[in-house]
């Protein structure tokens, strides 16, 4: 056995990633960086390269700028609710799609469908769906609660339009949290599960006692990635409440956004991404720290 | 299997690797260190500043378009002077008016200079909505000049045009010739420097911005204006107008059971204030529409992804009020006029449908067009869509200025009627063009009264704006076709009231940020007080970002054309 | 006997309430496809004058013109079509095969070390609207704005990292003995890679790369600001479909609709592999 890598492996591990990313990503990235720190704004009238440097002034800025840590903290919020959510659907689902039953293989395919629609139009359904006109309080709500349906205005109040982004996060993406568990939990040895059952053990307690664990840093993985794309949510918060009432559904992607392209602050829009990438940063290193490494100190 | 190969069922082989070819060695090489990753981060922002400024240096476009520009506006006015050959003209085909004429005779001219050569491409860069008006006018351009090509750059939404536009300044590439803007960005585009003043296309070519076929004023100057010079062309008019349900309005039972109960007769109204009974009369009826929906009284937009500031600015500048001190550049938001303009809104939400409040712009098109709104105000579009064959309220629908405010002026009671022109799409020839004259002439020959004429009824998102057009009879019958002729005579009142969005630099921002909060008040999640005091400060902030005195020139020229009605308040408040 | 039945009745009993709440939007979507305007803002689903003119629409955009709410005249869905096909499918590809070298050597090696992985998940931190403007700097001055190669470059880039994280997971499972038995036996490292690990996690490459197909096919803002004419893409178009009474809602459902047929596709036919995802374990 070597110490070392053998060189062409070496090679064609390293190699190509790092000619992808620093061709394509790395330019840009540092152009970004470099903005946040200037005091630039296109409408300005001077060129980027010509604007003053302005240090940390757009960070401190950011920090007194309620907005922001509003919508910092409504996207956290958002994101904790929604992949748990997602997790324990997801989960249910899986439980019970993993034995073989009639109608297995189109279901499977039906369940995993709303990945496969483009965001913009997930984001106007749903839009259509809770207005005052759609068929949400008109054809669902008016079967479970009558006529008093025809009272809610999804839209109009803060907490109702952040329900109808989390259902309509949910619908979109619990399917992707099945799909991992459901591929992990399908690959647990069959041998495994079969000497379980013959010591006696329940259908249940094979699930939750060996499956599962066994499949842990997937789900983590999956877990941590639908974290990270549940954090720039955008195209439902933009099409279907447009951020309002006020702001109180502005994600810190729609911010961002406005902030970039309507208010064409592009110092300070690099300044607020580069602080929610360090936040990101630090929150997924601190979670993975706590789920994994802490253990290994038993 | 995992299982095997994780004896102590801690599943610590996410970062680390399952197996190594070297088990020997037990250093924590797989541990991601915290000291290790905090150098790292900042070692990767040293390094990007350091490789951003390198960047900078060498990532920097060719500044040639600037000179080019200059020098060949000089050579070319020096030209014409000079020019002794006399250049053969074709003659006019019967009917083209003197504006198109002159302008395809531009670029019959430069072709024969050399300026321009067959082949030549103009690129516009434009929103999906006027793609009927453009090919309309490359149609007809294709008549005259089929040498010369048009290719259009469509995209779908306004604020992916901004961002173009805007990413086009930064980048200097060439993309495109000419974009079609909102007037809105006109302060934006101009001193970001994408936009290319055109006075001396004016002056060479006349564009017809005079006597009777001239567009509309103030909405011509306002529109095509920035800091005193011309820097576009207008494209499209977009004042708003009261829409109404004549039906409802001249019903005789309806007429006498509002006279009893409000003791004043059900007419068009004259203020906000008679309007505000007039729905409360009819949203407490509870009527039927058409389409089987509820008839509200009034829907005014109030909408937070960008609507909700029109309705405010609306009743605000017919209060008196004016935007920021033209002293001073203070904002002057949070004054009376701002907390009526509020007052009025709110008064009037429990007669609008909650989608006033949350859905999109198109959703009062909609409910109008179903006929389950009296009383609504929107862009001449929204005219034109209810006079189609298959609206509900085709017959029914009728058009008036806009409500206006009383108002003590030097002593007397006024009312002051002025109409928001919000958006407003215009031409702007790019800094970076190949060829800005011979793209200039294509915008001459696309806005002419004749060929206008037919862009604009193409179409639906541009409307009309020359005054040959409400007035002469060779044009008007083929706009009150398309628009109703009740339309056609409120609409030429309205443009004469009519005052711009706020085209200053950050216009969008400043605007932005008022219809958020505008919308927060409407919802009910703020106090009026507090929203326009944070309005002030954020607009202060704007105010400053940008140089206030910078903005307060931007200001001073654009507040000079406010109509007359409005700014004789202003003096007879001390606003001006 | 009877804990099997109540079972099983609950096992379809949980499906088919999951199922019915996936698909009413879904229907809401396909019934809207059959809608013209007056009929978008309504409350009920099935169209009570159904009409084919949304799909005419996205081939045939000029048949439109007049009809109400309508008259955004767009090019035809088949440019943006192929465009995202090419564009997609060619990142995809990238974007596992490079994943895949990569997992391999993090997973044995520790090549890419556990730190720069982690710098991997990075590309998918960037809330896209501030990155926009500094790609644009960069693609306009590499003369890569509106081109096909661009796009993959940038798609690949952002999506490579999904590939690499799925597929090391795929990757640890796979037993070290068996590569070293291979060794032993004289094989060269790259032969190891190709003829041993390679063909097991097949099914990895085929879960990371719909995943990744499925990102790319959707994203919207890039394409939005990097592409003109030339290589615009399927979302690109939709968000073309807007009329003077604002977003087209039938056309674009219809759009929607034809937009998830390749993925769709694409699912059904690797689905075999995707059922069987590590069952590999079984042999062993």
């Amino acid at each position: 056995m070597r110490n070392n890598p053998p060189k062409i492996i070496t090679y064609l591990a390293n190699l190509p990633l790092n000619l992808l990313l620093y061709a394509t990503l790395i330019v840009p990235f540092a152009l970004m960086i470099y903005l946040a720190f200037l005091a630039w704004n296109p409408a300005a009238g001077i060129n980027w390269w010509e604007a003053p440097f302005t240090g940390v002034n757009n960070f401190i800025r950011a920090l007194s700028d309620s907005r922001f840590i509003a919508a910092l903290g409504r996207t956290a919020a958002f994101v904790v609710i929604v992949v748990t959510i997602e997790f324990f659907l997801g989960l249910a689902l899986a439980y019970f799609m993993l034995e073989e039953f009639k109608g297995k293989k189109i279901s499977l395919s039906l369940i995993i469908y709303p990945l496969m629609l483009p965001w913009v139009v997930v984001a106007l359904i749903f839009y259509l769906f809770f207005q005052d006109y759609g068929p949400m309080n008109n054809v669902f709500l008016k079967l479970i609660i009558g006529e008093s349906a025809q009272n809610i205005h999804w839209f109009l109040s803060s907490t109702t339009a952040f329900i109808s982004l989390i259902i309509a996060d949910v619908w979109q993406w619990t399917p992707f949290i099945f799909l991992v568990m459901y591929s992990g939990l399908s690959a647990v040895s069959k041998r495994l599960i079969e000497a379980a059952q013959v010591l006696g053990a329940s259908s249940r307690t094979i699930f939750w006692r060996i499956q599962l664990p066994l499949i842990k840093p997937l789900v983590l993985i999956a877990v941590v990635l639908r974290a990270l794309e549940a954090f720039k949510v955008f195209d439902i918060a933009y099409v279907m409440t447009g951020g309002g009432p006020g702001t109180s559904t502005e994600t810190i992607s729609l911010y961002i956004y406005r902030v970039a392209i309507e208010y064409h602050d592009i110092s300070y829009a690099a300044a607020l991404s580069l602080i929610v990438l360090i936040i990101l940063v630090i929150i997924i290193r601190s979670f993975i720290w706590y789920s994994f490494e802490r253990g290994v100190k038993r | 299997m995992i299982l095997y190969l994780d004896s102590n069922n801690d599943c610590e082989n996410l970062f680390m690797p399952t197996a190594r070819y070297n088990p020997m060695s037990e250093k924590v090489e797989g541990k991601i260190s915290r000291r290790r990753f905090i150098t790292a981060s900042i070692g990767a922002g040293v390094v990007g500043i350091i490789v951003g400024a390198a960047g900078a240096w060498l990532l920097k476009p060719e500044v040639v378009a600037e000179k080019t520009v200059t020098t060949t506006l000089t050579r070319e006015v020096t030209k014409t002077v000079t020019a002794t050959a006399p250049i053969t003209v074709t003659p006019p085909p019967v009917g083209l008016d003197v504006v198109a004429q002159r302008a395809i005779d531009g670029v019959k001219s430069l072709i024969a200079k050399g300026a321009a050569k067959p082949g030549d491409t103009i690129r516009i860069l434009h929103v999906a909505g006027s793609r009927a008006n453009l090919e309309k006018a490359i149609e007809l351009w294709s008549k005259y000049i089929p040498e010369i090509k048009i290719e259009l750059i469509t995209l779908g939404q306004e604020p992916d045009v901004y961002t173009k536009a805007m990413s086009e300044a930064v980048t200097k590439a060439g993309t495109f010739d000419a974009v079609t803007i909102f007037s809105t960005w006109l302060g934006d585009i101009v001193e970001a420097g994408l936009a290319r003043p055109i006075d001396d296309f004016f002056s060479k070519y006349d564009p017809g911005y005079t006597g009777d076929i001239a567009p509309i004023e103030p909405l011509a100057s306002y529109t095509t204006l920035y800091k005193g010079r011309r820097y576009a062309l207008v494209f499209d008019s977009d004042v708003f107008t009261l829409s109404y349900r004549r039906d409802l309005l001249t019903d005789p039972k309806l007429k006498d059971q509002f006279r009893s109960q409000y003791g004043m007769e059900l007419k068009l109204p004259d203020t906000w204030e008679e309007l505000i009974k007039m729905a409360e009369f009819f949203t407490k009826l509870n009527l039927t529409a058409p389409s089987g929906g509820r008839v509200w009284g009034a829907y005014f937009y109030a909408e937070p992804r960008f609507a909700a500031y029109i309705t405010w600015l609306n009743i605000f500048i017919e209060s008196g009020g004016i935007l920021f001190d033209l002293k001073t550049m203070d904002p002057k938001i949070d004054t009376k006029e701002g907390k009526y303009a509020f007052d009025v809104m709110l008064r009037l939400k429990p007669y609008m449908p909650p989608e006033a409040i949350t859905a999109s712009w198109a959703d009062l098109y909609d409910k109008f067009v179903k006929g389950e709104t009296v009383f609504t105000a929107a862009w001449p579009s929204l005219s034109k869509e209810a006079h189609r064959p298959t609206a509900l309220v085709k017959d029914v629908a009728g058009s008036a200025v806009l409500p206006g405010v009383e108002v003590d002026v030097a002593g007397a009671k006024k009312i002051v009627r002025a109409a928001p022109n919000p958006v407003n799409w215009v031409a702007v020839i790019s800094n970076y063009a190949k060829n800005p004259e011979l793209t200039y002439l294509f915008f001459q020959f696309a806005t002419s009264p004749d060929i206008g004429k037919d862009v604009i009824l193409t179409g639906v998102i541009l409307d009309l704006f020359r005054r040959c057009w409400f007035t002469d009879p060779k044009y008007r019958p083929a706009f009150e076709e398309g628009y109703g002729s009740e339309f056609v005579d409120a609409y030429l009142r309205s443009l004469e009231i009519s005052f711009p969005d706020l085209l200053i630099r950050g216009g969008p921002e400043y605007l932005g940020k008022l219809t958020v909060n505008v919308n927060a008040v409407m919802a009910g999640t703020k106090d009026p007080e507090d929203a326009l005091s944070e309005t002030a400060a954020d607009w202060d902030s704007i105010n400053k970002k940008y140089g206030v005195d910078a903005q307060l020139e931007a200001w001073r020229a654009l507040a000079n054309l406010f109509p007359s009605d409005v700014k004789e308040v202003w003096r007879a408040k001390g606003y001006m | 006997m009877n804990h099997k039945i109540i079972s099983k009745f609950t096992r379809y009993l949980v499906i088919i309430i999951f199922l019915s709440w996936i698909l009413i939007p879904v229907l809401w979507m396909v019934t809207l496809a059959f809608k013209s305007y007056p009929e978008w803002r309504v409350a009920y689903f099935f169209p009570k004058e159904p009409t084919f003119m949304n799909f005419i629409l996205i081939f045939e955009p000029k048949q439109i013109v007049g009809m109400m709410g309508a008259t955004a005249l767009v090019d035809p869905v088949t440019l943006p079509f192929i465009n995202s096909l090419l564009v997609v499918g060619a990142s995809t590809v990238l974007s596992v095969i490079i994943g895949f070298f990569t997992a391999y050597g993090a997973s044995r090696y520790n090549s890419p070390g556990p730190f720069s992985l982690f710098f991997t998940l990075l590309t998918r931190m960037l809330p896209p609207a501030t990155f926009v403007t500094p790609i644009m700097v960069y693609y306009s001055n590499l003369k890569l704005l509106d081109s096909h190669l661009g796009l993959i470059m940038l798609y690949s880039a952002v999506t490579v990292t999904y590939g690499i994280w799925i597929l090391k997971g795929f990757i640890d499972q796979v037993p070290i003995e068996w590569e070293q038995a291979a060794l032993l036996e004289g094989a060269s490292h790259l032969q190891v890679v190709f003829r041993v690990t390679l063909p097991i996690v097949k099914s990895g490459l085929v879960v990371s790369g719909l995943f990744i197909f499925l990102l790319n096919w959707a994203e919207l803002l890039f394409a939005l600001v990097l592409t003109n004419v030339q290589a615009v893409t399927l979302p690109v178009h939709i968000s073309k479909y807007v009329g003077a009474v604002g977003q087209l809602y039938g056309p674009q459902a219809a759009l929607g609709i034809l937009s998830s047929l390749i993925p769709v596709i694409i699912g059904y036919i690797i689905q075999k592999h995707l059922v069987t995802a590590f069952t590999f374990g079984m042999v062993r």
